[in-house]
C-alpha cells in the first residue's frame, strides 16, 4: 500500500536522454507530476513522448537521467523490486492491449487474481463493478474483446486499468480513434473516475479537446525537449513557435472556442 | 517530498460480533479482504429484525473493499433485515454510494450450462463434418482462382512465388539434407545386421536405394516442410486475418487468393519435389558410407548394384508423390490460417491444427499412392 504520503510529486522525471541507435528521442526531459492532478503529456507525433510513458512504466530504460514513481528510482530494479510500484499503477494502452482469449471480465478479473487471493465469485463481481465504472453495461461482461468496438474496448482497457484500485493511472491516447461524442464521453468518464477514486493520472494525448477539458497541467514536448509546463491557459500565452502553431492553427482555436462554449 | 510506496502496517478486514453490536474494521482493500471473504459465509449475525453496524473502526477502504461490505449490506436485506451503518468515514462512504449505486453490475451474468458427453460427440462430429466441407470448398476456391491465373498468366505474382520458393525450398536444403542423410545411415545400419547374417552385404544397396527413393524421402521432406512452411503460412495468414489486412486487401481489390494463397502453392509443388531429390542424393550417399564401414560395400560396388536395382520408375514414384504432398501442406496451412477468429489462441489452434492435419493427410495420401502403385504394377 501507498502511504499517506506527506506530498505529492507521484512522478518525477530528471534530465532524462533516450536514443534509439543515433536518432535522438530525449534529449535532457524533466517534469513532474503531482499527487491527485490529471498530467497530460501534449505534442506532435514522434517528439517522443509515448517512448517517455513507456521508460515511467518499467518497459524501456533512457541512457541517462533519473525517473521517479512514487519516490523510487526506477533504474536498475529488479521484477521483485518493481512489483510494488507495478500493483499500484493502472496502464490503459493505446490499442487496449486486452487479452483476446479473456472476456472483458476476465480481462478485467486478472490483476484481481493474480494479486488478491479472493474468490473467483467475488473477483468477477469486483470486475463487473469495474467494468460499471468505467461505463459499459453489465452485458459487456462475458464478451470477447474481438466482439467489442473501439470505444467499449477502450472502456475496458480502463476498467482493467483501474482493477486493483492503484493511486495512479496512465492513459496512453486514451480518446485516439473514438469518434468526437465517445472521446467527450471519455472526458468525463476520466474526470469523473479521478474524483471518485481520489487517482493520479498521467495521459498521453493529442487529442487538443481532451487537453483543454480534462488536463490540469500540461506538458509540451517538442523534439525530445519540454518546450512548455503549466496550465493550458498558461501554455497559450507561449512564445515557442510550436506551441503557437499547435494552440492556434485551426483545429487549436476549434478546441480552444469549444472549450470556452462549455464553461 | 515525495508520495512514497512505503507499507503501513494495516490490519485485515475484520467483522466482530459480540452479542447484538457488529463492529466492521482493519483496511477494507483489495489484498486485506480476502481471509475475511472467506469467512463471511460462516458469521454469527445477532438475531432481530434490526441490525447495527458500527464502522468506525475501518482504517481503510477502496472499491473492493467497499464492494464486499455492500454485499454484506445486501446480504443481511435479503434475508429481510434493515442494517444500520454507523461511523464510516464520509469518503469511505461516498465509495459504498458509488459501488451501491443502481446500474452498476449486480452480480457476473451466469454461465452457460455445460454440455452432456452426448451433445459434446454431437458437436465434435458436426465440427468435422464441416471442417471436411470447408477444405473442399477451399479447394474448389483455389482451383477456380487457379484457372483463371491460368488464363491470364500476366496476373500471376512470379516474384512472390519464387520468394515462397526460398522459403518453404532453399532454406531447408540444410535440415532436410541432415534429416535425410542420418535417416540413410539409420536404414543401412539396421539393414547390415540382418544382411550380413546371410551374407548378403550387396543388397544393402537395394535397401538404402528402394526405401529413400520410394518411400522415406519424399515423406520425410514432406513431414519438415509441414512443420516449416505449413505452419508459417496458417500462422501468418491467421495473423493477417486478427490485424484485418486480409480485409484490406480485398478492399484494394485484391484477392487474397491470388497473392496469398496461390503463390503459395505454386512454389510448394515447385520446391518439395526439388528438396526430395535432394534428400534422395543425401539419404542415399548416408547409406553409402554406412554400408563401406559396417558390411565393407565398396563405392563402386554399391553404386553398380544401386543402378541395378533401382528402376527408373521407383525413382519417379517416390518424386511424383512430392507434388501432391505439397498440395495438400500448402492448401492445408492456408485453409487454417484463414480459419483463424479475432483472438490470438486461435492462430496458435490453427498453427497447430494445420501440422497435424497435414502431416495427417499426407501419410494418408501416401498410402493410398501405395495401394495405387501395387495395382498398377509400378
Amino acid at each position: 500500500m501507498i502511504a499517506e504520503a506527506t506530498s505529492d510529486l507521484v512522478v518525477e522525471v530528471r534530465d532524462v536522454h533516450t536514443r534509439f541507435g543515433s536518432a535522438v528521442v530525449h534529449d535532457g526531459v524533466s517534469l513532474s507530476v503531482r499527487r491527485g492532478e490529471i498530467f497530460a503529456l501534449a505534442g506532435a507525433s514522434g517528439c517522443g513522448k509515448s517512448t517517455l510513458l513507456r521508460e515511467m512504466i518499467l518497459l524501456h530504460r533512457p541512457q541517462s537521467g533519473s525517473i521517479r514513481v512514487f519516490g523510487r528510482d526506477l533504474s536498475g530494479l529488479s521484477d521483485e523490486q518493481a512489483l510494488p510500484l507495478r500493483r499500484n499503477w493502472g496502464v490503459m494502452f493505446e490499442r487496449g492491449a486486452l487479452f483476446s482469449s479473456l472476456t472483458v471480465t476476465g480481462n478485467v478479473g486478472l490483476p484481481l487474481r493474480e494479486h488478491a487471493r479472493l474468490s473467483d465469485r467475488l473477483v468477477d463481481e469486483i470486475a463487473a463493478v469495474k467494468i460499471g465504472l468505467a461505463g459499459l453495461p453489465p452485458s459487456a461482461g462475458p464478451k470477447y474483446p474481438a466482439e467489442l468496438s473501439g470505444g467499449m474496448r477502450k472502456r475496458a482497457a480502463l476498467a482493467r486499468a483501474i482493477a486493483l484500485d492503484p493511486k495512479l493511472v496512465f492513459l496512453d491516447e486514451p480518446t485516439a480513434g473514438l469518434d468526437p461524442l465517445s472521446a467527450e464521453g471519455f472526458d468525463e468518464l476520466v474526470r469523473h473516475l479521478k474524483e471518485l477514486l481520489g487517482l493520479t493520472i498521467l495521459m498521453v494525448t493529442h487529442d487538443l479537446d481532451l487537453l483543454w477539458r480534462v488536463a490540469d497541467r500540461v506538458a509540451f514536448m517538442v523534439a525530445g525537449r519540454i518546450a512548455g509546463v503549466g496550465t493550458m491557459q498558461e501554455l497559450s500565452g507561449s512564445e515557442h513557435p510550436l506551441v503557437r502553431e499547435y494552440f492556434y492553427g485551426p483545429r487549436g482555436r476549434g478546441a480552444w472556442e469549444q472549450s470556452w462554449k462549455r464553461r | 517530498m515525495t508520495a512514497t510506496l512505503s507499507a503501513i502496517p494495516e490490519t485485515a478486514a475484520e467483522v466482530v460480533i459480540a452479542g447484538a453490536v457488529v463492529r466492521c474494521a482493519g483496511a477494507w482493500t483489495v489484498d486485506r479482504i480476502g481471509p475475511l471473504e472467506r469467512r463471511l459465509p460462516r458469521l454469527d449475525w445477532p438475531d432481530g429484525e434490526r441490525v447495527a453496524i458500527d464502522a468506525s473502526g475501518v482504517a481503510a477502504m477502496d472499491t473492493a473493499g467497499a464492494w464486499l461490505l455492500q454485499r454484506v449490506l445486501r446480504g443481511l436485506e435479503r434475508e429481510g433485515r434493515s442494517a444500520t451503518l454507523s461511523g464510516l468515514r464520509p469518503d469511505h462512504e461516498a465509495l459504498l454510494r458509488m459501488v451501491g449505486a443502481p446500474g452498476l453490475a449486480a452480480g457476473p451474468a451466469e454461465a452457460p450450462p455445460g454440455l452432456g458427453p452426448l451433445a459434446r460427440l454431437g458437436r465434435r462430429a458436426w465440427a468435422s463434418g464441416e471442417q471436411a466441407v470447408g477444405i473442399l470448398s477451399f479447394l474448389g476456391e483455389v482451383g477456380i482462382a487457379a484457372l483463371r491465373s491460368v488464363a491470364h498468366p500476366s496476373r500471376i505474382r512470379w516474384r512472390t512465388v519464387l520468394r515462397n520458393v526460398q522459403a518453404a525450398g532453399f532454406d531447408a536444403l540444410p535440415i532436410a539434407g541432415l534429416l535425410s542423410f542420418l535417416m540413410g545411415i539409420v536404414i543401412a545400419y539396421q539393414g547390415a545386421a540382418q544382411l550380413a547374417r546371410y551374407g548378403a552385404n550387396i543388397f544393402v544397396a537395394d535397401l538404402v536405394g528402394l526405401a529413400m527413393l520410394r518411400e522415406l524421402s519424399p515423406l520425410l521432406t514432406a513431414i519438415i516442410v509441414a512443420g516449416r512452411s505449413g505452419s508459417a503460412y496458417a500462422a501468418e495468414i491467421g495473423t493477417m486475418k486478427v490485424t484485418e489486412e486480409i480485409d484490406a486487401l480485398r478492399t484494394t481489390g485484391i484477392a487474397p487468393m491470388d497473392l496469398l494463397v496461390l503463390p503459395k502453392i505454386a512454389a510448394l509443388v515447385v520446391a518439395l519435389p526439388l528438396l526430395s531429390v535432394y534428400a534422395d542424393a543425401l539419404g542415399v550417399l548416408g547409406g553409402t558410407i554406412m554400408a563401406k564401414s559396417e558390411l565393407g560395400v565398396g563405392y563402386a560396388d554399391f553404386f553398380d548394384r544401386l543402378h541395378h536395382a533401382v528402376h527408373l520408375s521407383d525413382y519417379l514414384a517416390g518424386i511424383g508423390k512430392a507434388p501432391v504432398f505439397a498440395g495438400i501442406i500448402a492448401v492445408v496451412g492456408c485453409y487454417q490460417g484463414f480459419q483463424v477468429t479475432g483472438d490470438a489462441e486461435s492462430v496458435g489452434r490453427s498453427t497447430t491444427v494445420s501440422v497435424v492435419q497435414s502431416i495427417f493427410l499426407v501419410i494418408v495420401a501416401d498410402a493410398l499412392f501405395s495401394v495405387a502403385f501395387s495395382w498398377l504394377g509400378i
